[in-house]
């Protein structure tokens, strides 16, 4: 009977982890395995599947749209998240001194973070919209409305825009970030680097920001993630569009899915898990050799 | 002794609990899907109506922007709606919805043209029962008409006279104003122009068996020369000519609506279904609103205008309340109903015992009717290439992206091609 008590004791831990792994078998491992199953066929959401080996993913290639959204995706987030980063950086170095509203201003930065993307998306839309937004009419009183026409109406513009937005919107997160980031480093640092005579640079170079390195790390992953994952900002706003010219590679597989494109909208979503996957693993490596270093 | 009558006293109040529960749980409640975001509310009203004479069953009505697209996911999830609005040549390929052809109650009272536009070619069946009828063609303002002189172009050339001259008197109003930042508005002009040059040379059987098939020789999509090259030719002429709104590419529904409907706009391509939004952002345009086919774009044809069914319902086949559903169509389809819907819709009624008075556009209608080949909607499209992803293609036409028309025709065809097969497979 002691035995029994004592091995269950033992292994109560493995029973009260259950509920977590039933909840993530049923909801990740049984959706990822079901995914790379249906990648492997030809189903339209329709019919039965049927098995076509790694066609879908040879068609991948060949699909100048898809390869298109691979570019805008990459350029996206080559724009958003060192954007990010650095203005979240920026924002937490600045709101993390001594004066007076700083609440309100961390609270005004922080602010469009809670606001859904997709009326963020809408409200930017007003603004910017060529002939009669916000903005157009602004600069329209200042004679100078040639400077707001038509940036969503060109690929290039609008992919610009949809970056802009994305940083504007998410800014707050990364500072709240850096923010903690930044408070977690002990006073006694920068006393000691202001003793030795350090500068506020030089403090900064040597003392802030390595030991921001896990903030630093967490904001990273999250901004790749977060941009190469981007959906809610380009529906709200260009609808991928015009033609496809911002379409993401999100966009297009739900758009695959729904066009009865279901079996390579499956394949191109774990295409996206590579193209995700990549820079985060490169990163965390370099991260963590520079982490070793320090 | 009293926390013994407590206790069973608490037992029995449970019971009573749970049984008033299950009797509130027999209540039939029947999903009622919809992709028309203009009804909604109407039909909500209606649904109230309903529940007071049938207290058993509860309507849930569902609407979704992508509807079309929406519905796949539900049927693939098992989550199936009894009612709906959204018509899949693929799930009627599938059997997914539920033959309405024997339900002579109400197709008698159908008009037998609307009926035919409401069977499925390939078995021949009705699937769905549409209680309107819905025209779309080209809007113009009269009084702007009247002032420059201009009358309704038959021809493409006339159509773009009329809309230089605009340009060239009136240089405040926008000669045609296209929201395509909205694809499906620009899709419209790809079904109706373009698709428009197969269908009235087809009729509209002929061209809804071409589709259907993808008949490569009666589509001619990517021939020189063919609907799609010419209707490609057409807009990137008017583009040229500066005849279009400076914001074609992100001007929305919303705003081509607004800039007719305030005479900033001389011309629009709209339906039926677009009426009402104008008049409520200007009733005095009233008597401004002239109705005309669409100019023909290919040489030698005639000027078409949409003359199709309009709010059509199906009933899933793996509805669980068949019967329920049926009964909220009994509901909706009676001649007090309907009158009131085509007068909120401001669309004329498929019932012949409905006699409503639609809209200040009725006379116009009848007109406009006359003098150009009726044709429909392209129900036989396949599934994976809607409105929005043809809409999409004409975008790219404008900033560019096909060297010529002809390389447009041809990406056209490829992206038909592409969907088409995927739906049979």
């Amino acid at each position: 009977m002691v035995t029994l008590s004592r091995r269950i004791g033992a292994n109560l831990h493995k029973f009260m982890a259950l509920p977590a792994v039933i909840l993530f078998g049923v909801f990740f491992v049984y959706p990822l395995l079901r995914g790379i199953g249906l990648s492997l066929t030809d189903w339209n959401g329709i019919s039965a599947p049927r098995f076509i080996g790694l066609r879908n993913f040879v068609d991948f290639f060949r699909d100048d749209r898809a390869l298109n959204d691979v570019k805008n995706t990459v350029l996206f987030a080559l724009g958003s998240a060192p954007l990010l980063n650095i203005f979240g950086l920026l924002y937490a170095l600045l709101l993390d001194r001594n004066f007076r509203g700083k609440s309100l201003a961390r609270t005004i930065v922080y602010l469009p973070a809670i606001i859904s993307p997709l009326i963020m998306g809408y409200i930017w839309y007003f603004i910017l919209q060529p002939e009669r937004g916000f903005l157009h009419k602004v600069l329209e009183s200042l004679n100078v409305s040639f400077l707001g026409d038509n940036w969503l109406a060109s690929g290039n513009t609008a992919l610009a825009v949809l970056v802009l937005v994305n940083v504007w919107q998410y800014v707050g997160m990364t500072m709240v970030i850096y923010l903690a980031g930044l408070q977690s480093i002990p006073v006694e640092m920068f006393e000691a680097s202001k003793i030795d005579g350090a500068g506020y640079f030089v403090t900064l170079r040597y003392v802030t920001l390595p030991l921001l390195a896990p903030a630093i790390k967490i904001n990273v992953v999250t901004n790749i993630i977060g941009s190469l994952s981007v959906f809610e900002v380009i529906m709200a706003l260009t609808e991928g569009g015009p033609g496809y010219s911002t379409e993401s590679l999100s966009i297009y597989i739900m758009r695959m899915c729904y066009g009865n494109f279901t079996g390579y909208s499956t394949a191109v979503a774990i295409i996206l898990f590579f193209i995700i996957l990549l820079p985060v693993v490169t990163y965390l490596r370099l991260a963590k050799s520079r982490e070793v270093e320090i | 002794m009293f926390k013994r009558i407590l206790s069973l006293g608490t037992v029995l109040v449970l019971l009573l609990g749970v049984s008033v529960a299950q009797g509130a749980e027999k209540k039939v409640a029947i999903k009622f899907f919809t992709g028309k975001v203009e009804t909604v509310e109407w039909m909500n009203d209606l649904i109230k109506k309903f529940h007071a004479e049938n207290p058993g069953i509860v309507v849930e009505q569902e609407y979704q922007k992508d509807a079309s697209n929406v519905i796949k996911v539900k049927f693939a999830s098992g989550d199936i709606p009894d009612i709906t609005t959204v018509w899949d040549q693929g799930f009627a390929d599938q059997g997914k919805y539920l033959d309405l052809s024997k339900e002579t109650r109400w197709w008698s009272r159908v008009q037998p043209s609307i009926r035919e536009l409401c069977t499925d070619l390939r078995s021949g069946k009705q699937f769905r029962i549409a209680t309107n009828m819905t025209m779309a063609g080209i809007f113009y303002n009269k009084k702007i008409f009247s002032e420059l002189g201009l009358k309704e172009a038959t021809t493409w050339e006339e159509f773009k006279n009329n809309l230089k001259k605009i340009k060239q008197k009136r240089p405040d109003v926008v000669p045609m104003f296209v929201g395509g930042k909205d694809s499906w508005m620009l899709g419209h002009l790809i079904e109706f122009m373009a698709h428009g040059a197969v269908k009235q040379k087809y009729g509209t059987m002929g061209s809804r068996k071409a589709f259907l098939n993808n008949d490569a020789e009666k589509l001619a999509f990517d021939a020189s020369g063919g609907p799609m090259e010419t209707f490609a030719k057409r807009i990137l002429e008017l583009k040229e000519e500066g005849l279009f709104n400076n914001d074609f590419l992100t001007a929305t529904y919303d705003n081509q609506l607004e800039a007719f409907a305030t005479g900033k706009a001389a011309v629009i391509s709209q339906g039926m279904w677009a009426l009402s939004g104008i008049l409520e952002k200007n009733k005095a345009i009233k008597d401004n609103i002239g109705f005309a086919p669409y100019p023909p774009i290919m040489d030698g044809t005639k000027p078409v205008i949409l003359s199709a069914e309009d709010s059509a319902y199906l009933i899933p086949a793996e509805s669980k309340h068949k019967e329920e559903a049926k009964k909220f169509l009994d509901f909706l389809f009676r001649p007090e109903n309907l009158k009131a819907y085509s007068e909120f819709l401001k669309a004329p009624s498929a019932f012949t015992d409905v006699n409503a008075d639609w809209g200040p556009l009725k006379d116009e209608v009848a007109k406009a009717l006359k003098k150009g080949v009726n044709i429909g909607f392209t129900t036989e499209a396949p599934p994976g290439f809607s409105g929005d992803d043809a809409g999409r293609m004409v975008q790219e036409l404008y900033t560019g992206r096909y060297k010529t028309p002809a390389e447009f025709a041809k990406a056209y065809k490829a992206a038909w091609d592409r969907a088409w097969n995927a739906a049979r497979r």
